[in-house]
Parts: C-alpha cells; structure tokens; sequence
C-alpha cells in the first residue's frame, strides 16, 4: 500500500514538504541556536537585506528566521500530538460504543453529539481561556473538538464488521470478544480513521495558530500564528512580518493535505477493486 | 426551487443587516454629524461612578464636572462652579455655582444636587472619590447656588482643585434620589448638564449623542449630533478615517505603526497635543514578596537594564519621553528632575545581581521570576517582551504569564501571583490623587492600580500621610518632590516611560486639542466645517 501511495505525485509534493519540516523542526536548535526570541539587531530590518538576518527583523529587532524555524517545531509538535490524542480518544471511545452497543452506545453517541454541535475552536477557546495557555492545554483543547470525527467513524466500522460472517465464524470457533476486537476487528476499522487523520492534522495546525494568533498560545514560546498577530500592526508598513509566516503555515497545511489526499485515493481505489 | 428561495431570502437578510449596521440618517442643519471612532463600550457609563477615561470618552459630552482643565495659568477653567475658595483652616471649601443651567430634562441645576453627588455618589461609591473624598463630612446648602463642602481634617485646596475634573461630575438629584444609585436607568441613558444628550446606544455598533439646544453657553454646542462609531479593530480605524467615514480617532486609536502613512494623507491631521492632563506612565509593578526583589540591589539591576532609549524608538516610535520617576516630566507644578537615575548599564546590572549573591549559573541564568505584561495596550505587551529579553541578557530568566484583563487584574492585583507585571498607570494631575495608591502601603487587596505588591516604607507612608493634610501649596509641592526622589531611591516601581496619546482628526475639525484633558473634556467649542 505504501508502494502505491508513493506512486502519486502529490504524494512526493506533500510528503517531501512535510519531511522538510519535520526535519527543520527536528533540528531547530541547530539551525538557529539560541533564544529565538533574542533581540539581535535593529528593528525593521527588511528580508533579504542582511546576510546574517536573511529574513530580517521584527519590531524589536528580533530575527525573523530564527522565529520561524522556531515556529515550525510548536507547529509541528502541536499539530501531531494534537491530532494523536484526537485520533487515540477517538477510536478507542467510538470502537468501545460499537462494540457496547445497546444503551451505551447509545449515551456515549449522544456525548458525541453534545461535543459535536460545539464549534471546535470555540471548545478550544473556552478550554484554553479557563485553563491558562501552554503548550500541553493548547494540545488538549484542540484535541477536544477533533476527537468526534474518529469515534463516529470507528464506532460505523466496528458496528457493520461486528455482523460480518468471519467474525460470527471466529465466535462459533470460541474465540474470547476482546481477541475478537484487537486482532479482528480493529485492524479494519482503521484505514478509514487514518485516511482523515491528514484533515484533522491540518486542522490542529490552524486552530493552534489561531490560538496564537488571539494571544492564547504558550506567551515564552515562538509559534506562527503569535508572528502573524505581532505583525498584523505593522500590516501596511511592514507587510513581510505577517506574510512570511503566513505562507510557511499555508505550506504546511497544504502538504498535510496533500499526502492525506493520496492516501485517502489509495484507499478508495482498493475498495471499489 | 428551493434554492431560488433560500436566495431570494439571504439577500433580504443581508439587506437587513446591511441596514442594521449603518447609522440612521437623517437630515442634519447646519453643524453636521461627526463621527469618532471608540473601542470600546464601558459596561458602566456613568462618570460619577467610574472616573476613568474610557467612560469619560462619551459621558463628558454629557454629564459636566464642576471644572475643566486648562492651558491657561491656574490650570482651571470653570464648567457648573464659577469660583471656589478654601477656608484657611483646610476644613471647607465654597463652591460658588453657574445660575441658569438646566438638566436635559428642563429642571433647574442647584447646589442640591451637588451636595448629593458628593455625599451619595463621589464619596460612598466612585472609585477616585473614595479616598480623595474620605474625610468629607457634610455639604452645605445656604442658596441655591452655594455648596460649601466640610472636611473632618485639613484638605488641600490644591488637591481638590486638581481633582476636580476628573472626580465631579454632577449627577441631577431628582432623577436618582431615593433609587438604588448604582443600578439607576439613567446610568445607561445619561441625564446631565452638559451640550450633548443622550441619544441611543446600539450595542456593537455606535452611540448617538444629540446637541443640547439649552445649553448654559451661548452657542456652543456647534455639532448638531456626535456618534461613537464602535471600532474595536484598531486597523478599522485609521482605514475609516482614510475612507471619510469617520472624522476623529483619539486616543491613539490608529495604530503608531500607521502614523507616518497616515499623516500624509490629504485632509487628516495628526494630533499629539490635549492628553497632557492624561499622562500614562510605563511602570514595572514589582512584588517584594518574593525574596529575590525584596534585594535593592536586585531592583536597581532591573532598572539598569532596561534600555529606555530603545523602548521609546521602538515601542513607542518616538510618541514617548523617559520616565525619570513617578511623576512625568509633562507635570508643569510637581515634577522634580533631581532623582536617582538608572541608565542602562548591562555590566553594571550584572555586578549588582553578583553583590546581591545571585551568581550566574552554568547557563547564565541567575534566578528566575513570573512577568506579567497587562494586556491593555500593545505597548505594555510589547514591552514585556522586550523586558523578558532585558532581564535575560543579565541573567534573570523571566517567565511570561498572559492573561485577559479581568485575568490580570485578578493575579496582579488580588491573589498577588506575580513577580513582575507592567502596568499602564496614570498620573492625573496631583500625586495624591492616582500615584501615591501605587507606593502607600496598607491598601487592601483587590483594590486595582494601587501597591499590591506588599512594599512597605514607613518614611515613604508619613511623607504621603503629611503631605494629605498640607495646606500651603509651596509646601506640598516640596513634599512631593521628596517623593519622587524616595521612590526612584528605594524602586518599590520602576518608572519606564512617560507616554501619551495621538489624535488623528479630519482637517474639517476647529477646536481641537485646546485643553489637557481635551479627548474626555465637553468638546461644546468643536466645530465641524462643511
């Protein structure tokens, strides 16, 4: 399945640009040592008018580079890890009501629902705002309004494969339910799961730049979306603090996108074969 | 089909809102609509009950204190009293009071109702007139037009007087006695004496005032009707004064960034003058609970290691002078510039946080410290993200802790859980009225800018107590130098910056900027020209 992923084109684009930035991320520390945060020359220094400030300065003369180096690993981590809670609650909430059926799956489905009809990002705002900003509220508020997707999807699996004929054969063979579960039924229900992890990735990416960007990300921490608002003031003057940032953010999600769209044609082309 | 429908019914919608949103118009004589833009709606508009800018913005125009600030000499210029005078004993004060005035709803302004602002409203429930108006004991009422207050202790004429604009705005008796004051329709729907009335308030989108055609002084107001556009964006606003849409931005409502641009746009002028009444002061509140800055030497180190120079160019833009103490150079009457001074000194801060017996550590860190940055202005973010990276230059490693206004107000203030926190205090025209709170000890907590950072200093205490009670201006003045030099001794707070306003205005504005309160004074002399 991997073979035939990477036989797409888009998946070489998303993919390699998503590695990239793993990578840039990964190294962040080595590619701009120090504080990123570090005021290091004058104010306002335009991109590409300094060789050791190839990207210049922000208002206080902090080097825009460094930031955005920096900024890619509180993307990046936050994006992942977020998305990896969403999906672990997700599936585990949703296959357990599948299996549960009846009145359980019933109430937990209702909680879905109740978490459903809330804007994620206003869950997410509430949560961070009562809680206080740092990175591991940031993730778990933008966990909580993506978690929904995976369980209901999980939850849809679970129920049609819990009637298929090689599972009521595994049971008349006396198989134990939760060796039915793990080595049965869950490896089937994920693809599917996985195949929207790529939106919900993409998702958490946003929503946590959107946090920065309304002053509720980590305040020690770099992120793209706090240079995106510190450079909102200066939009008409300096139009570069916002952009640049901007578009390593419009990059990412769009390489997310990317490799989440080939896996997910992959798997549609099986299906039908 | 029913897609042609659900169209045909967005578009009505739409149109609705589009309505909804756009002012009323209305054919206007001679004086014209001006709009000004504000960013914000106070949740409790009247001036009596709540001296701050924010509300005084809009209520001004409405409700009238007893005087207003001037340029000229004696700093006064009279609104409803036409004179006062103290007795010599420090113990009353005579108001003598404009005759022929009436309240917007046609009953005679008297001495009644300035004894019952005083005594139902200044004393037991404004928030400047709490303290200041403390040992106000009793009005008297020998006319219609004299109000002679009595204190319980001497009280400086000087004091009052240069309160006056911010702590007396009358509010009309008749309307409020008998009722629950502070939960009164008419703190919503202002009733006062002033050259504008209460029109309406739209919530999110604009309030209308409408011009008083009784007001006390022949011909003014000149505007027939002024409209608080509700602008919270600050980008908003510069862009809908580039458009025409609205005529006057104050209080730095465009962003410093856009002045530059801005002022060579044809027909808006900028305007730094008529906030010197107002002046905002940078400060680094300190809490001298925590054992490191409870060290002098700890507190001079973060006074020298802040480059002031740089946050006034970079920060400010230059739209800001050097604080040198706790009261700004702008003062005409108590500012003093012998005080101790910290130039920015790395080297210096190190070796100071060295004699303190703070070593630097493998990684240069010395000690570490939570920084809250009120989340007010730009400014104040802004400088605490240049603060972090002054202290961490010389080795303290500070932590920022953001938090929304009611947030910081609640850690700072109340629950006391900061180390340092930068505030955006205000001198107003006397110490004892708005900074002394911000050095005095013994004030309870919860009560918001004022010293909760646990600093006590009992010479600094007597000076402020000695100088309450000081009639002689002369003297007083000498006293409150001796303050500021105290402070900038000792540093129970760091004094940052002296910073003001800007106005941008439409060229079509006369009168602007002619007091030093002028964005919060009455504005009846504005003239729009067509």
């Amino acid at each position: 399945m991997l073979r035939e992923v990477l036989r797409r084109p888009e998946a070489w684009i998303g993919g390699g640009l998503l590695l990239a930035l793993i990578l840039v991320a990964a190294c962040a520390s080595l590619l701009a040592p120090g504080d990123p945060l570090a005021i290091v020359g004058r104010p306002l220094i335009r991109p590409f008018v300094s060789a050791e400030l190839p990207l210049g300065t922000d208002r206080l003369g902090r080097d825009l580079l460094a930031g955005l180096i920096h900024g890619a690993r509180a993307s990046v981590a936050v994006g992942l890890a977020a998305a990896g809670v969403a999906i672990l609650l997700g599936m585990t909430v949703g296959s357990a009501a599948g299996f549960a059926g009846g009145r359980i799956d019933e109430a937990v489905m209702r909680v879905v629902e109740a978490f459903q009809i809330v804007p994620g990002f206003l869950l997410a705002l509430a949560f961070v705002s009562a809680l206080g900003p740092s990175l591991w509220t940031v993730v778990l508020a933008i966990a909580l309004g993506a978690w929904t997707g995976p369980a209901r999807l999980a939850r849809s699996r679970v129920l049609s494969l819990r009637e298929a004929d090689f599972v009521a054969a595994a049971r008349v063979m006396g198989m134990r339910s939760s060796e039915i579960a793990l080595r049965l039924v869950m490896p089937l229900a994920l693809p599917p799961v996985l195949a929207v992890s790529a939106t919900i990735v993409a998702g958490a990416v946003l929503t946590e730049a959107a946090l920065s960007f309304l002053g509720l990300g980590d305040p020690n921490a770099v992120t793209w979306g706090r240079m995106i608002a510190e450079g909102r003031n200066q939009l008409r003057s300096a139009a570069y603090l916002s952009m640049i940032p901007g578009a390593a953010l419009a990059l990412t999600v769009v390489a997310v996108y990317l490799l989440g769209e080939a896996v997910t044609e992959v798997l549609a082309k099986r299906r039908r074969a | 089909m029913s897609f042609l429908i659900s169209r045909r019914s967005l578009i009505g919608v739409a149109a609705g809102l589009l309505a909804s949103t756009a002012l009323p118009r209305l054919a206007l004589a001679a004086g014209g609509r001006l709009v000004v833009a504000s960013d914000s709606e106070p949740r409790q508009l009247n001036p009596a009950i709540v001296a701050s800018n924010g509300v005084f913005f809009v209520a001004s125009k409405i409700v009238e204190p007893l005087a207003e600030a001037s340029y000229e000499a004696g700093g006064l210029r009279p609104l409803l009293a036409t004179s006062w005078e103290g007795s010599e004993d420090g113990l009353s004060v005579t108001f003598k009071l404009r005759e022929g005035v009436l309240w917007h709803d046609g009953k005679p302004f008297t001495s009644a109702d300035v004894a019952f602002s005083a005594l139902e409203v200044w004393k037991p429930l404004q928030n400047i007139g709490r303290s200041l108006f403390a040992n106000l004991e009793d009005v008297e009422t020998p006319d219609d037009h004299t109000a002679v207050f009595r204190f319980s202790k001497p009280t400086p004429l000087q004091l009052i007087a240069n309160a006056l604009p911010v702590v007396s705005s009358v509010l009309p008796k008749h309307v409020y006695e008998g009722t629950e004051i502070a939960a009164n329709p008419a703190n919503a729907a202002l009733i006062g004496t002033g050259p504008f009335r209460w029109g309406e308030h739209k919530p999110g989108e604009y309030y209308l005032l409408r011009r008083n055609p009784d007001y006390w002084a022949p011909e003014q107001p000149k505007i027939e009707e002024l409209v608080y556009r509700v602008l919270p964006d600050r980008a908003a606003a510069a862009n809908s004064l580039e458009a025409g849409e609205i005529q006057l931005a104050a209080f730095s409502a465009v962003p410093l960034a856009d002045l530059e641009r801005v002022s060579e746009v044809p027909g808006l002028q900028v305007v730094t003058k008529g906030y010197e009444a107002l002046t905002y002061q940078l400060t680094v509140e300190i809490n001298h609970r925590n054992a490191h800055l409870k060290n002098l030497k700890v507190r001079q180190a973060v006074a020298h290691a802040v480059d002031k120079a740089f946050v006034l160019d970079a920060i400010f833009l230059g739209y800001a002078a050097e604080a040198t103490g706790p009261v700004p150079a702008n003062d005409p009457t108590f500012y003093t510039p012998e005080v101790e001074l910290y130039p920015y000194d790395v080297e210096k801060a190190k070796a100071l946080l060295d004699e303190a017996g703070y070593p630097a550590g493998a990684d240069g860190t010395r000690f570490k410290l939570r920084l809250l940055p009120a989340p007010y202005f730009n400014e104040t973010r802004q400088f605490g993200d240049y603060l972090r990276q002054a202290l961490a230059a010389v080795g303290i490693d500070a932590a920022i802790v953001a938090n929304d206004s009611a947030g910081h107000q609640k850690a700072v203030y109340t629950d006391h859980e900061f180390d340092l926190a930068i505030a955006p205090t205000v001198f107003r025209a006397d110490p004892a009225i708005s900074t002394t709170n911000l050095v005095r000890s013994g004030i309870p907590a919860g009560t918001p800018f004022s010293n909760q950072g646990g600093y006590e200093n009992p010479e600094l205490d007597a000076l402020i107590d000695e100088a309450l009670i000081t009639l002689d201006p002369a003297k007083r003045v000498d006293l409150y130098k001796r303050f500021q030099h105290l402070v900038t001794e000792d540093l129970p707070l760091i004094n940052v910056a002296d910073w003001s306003f800007t106005s941008v205005a439409s060229d079509q504005l006369r009168g602007l900027a002619n007091n030093p309160r002028w964005a919060v004074s009455n504005w009846a002399d504005l003239e729009l020209e067509a």
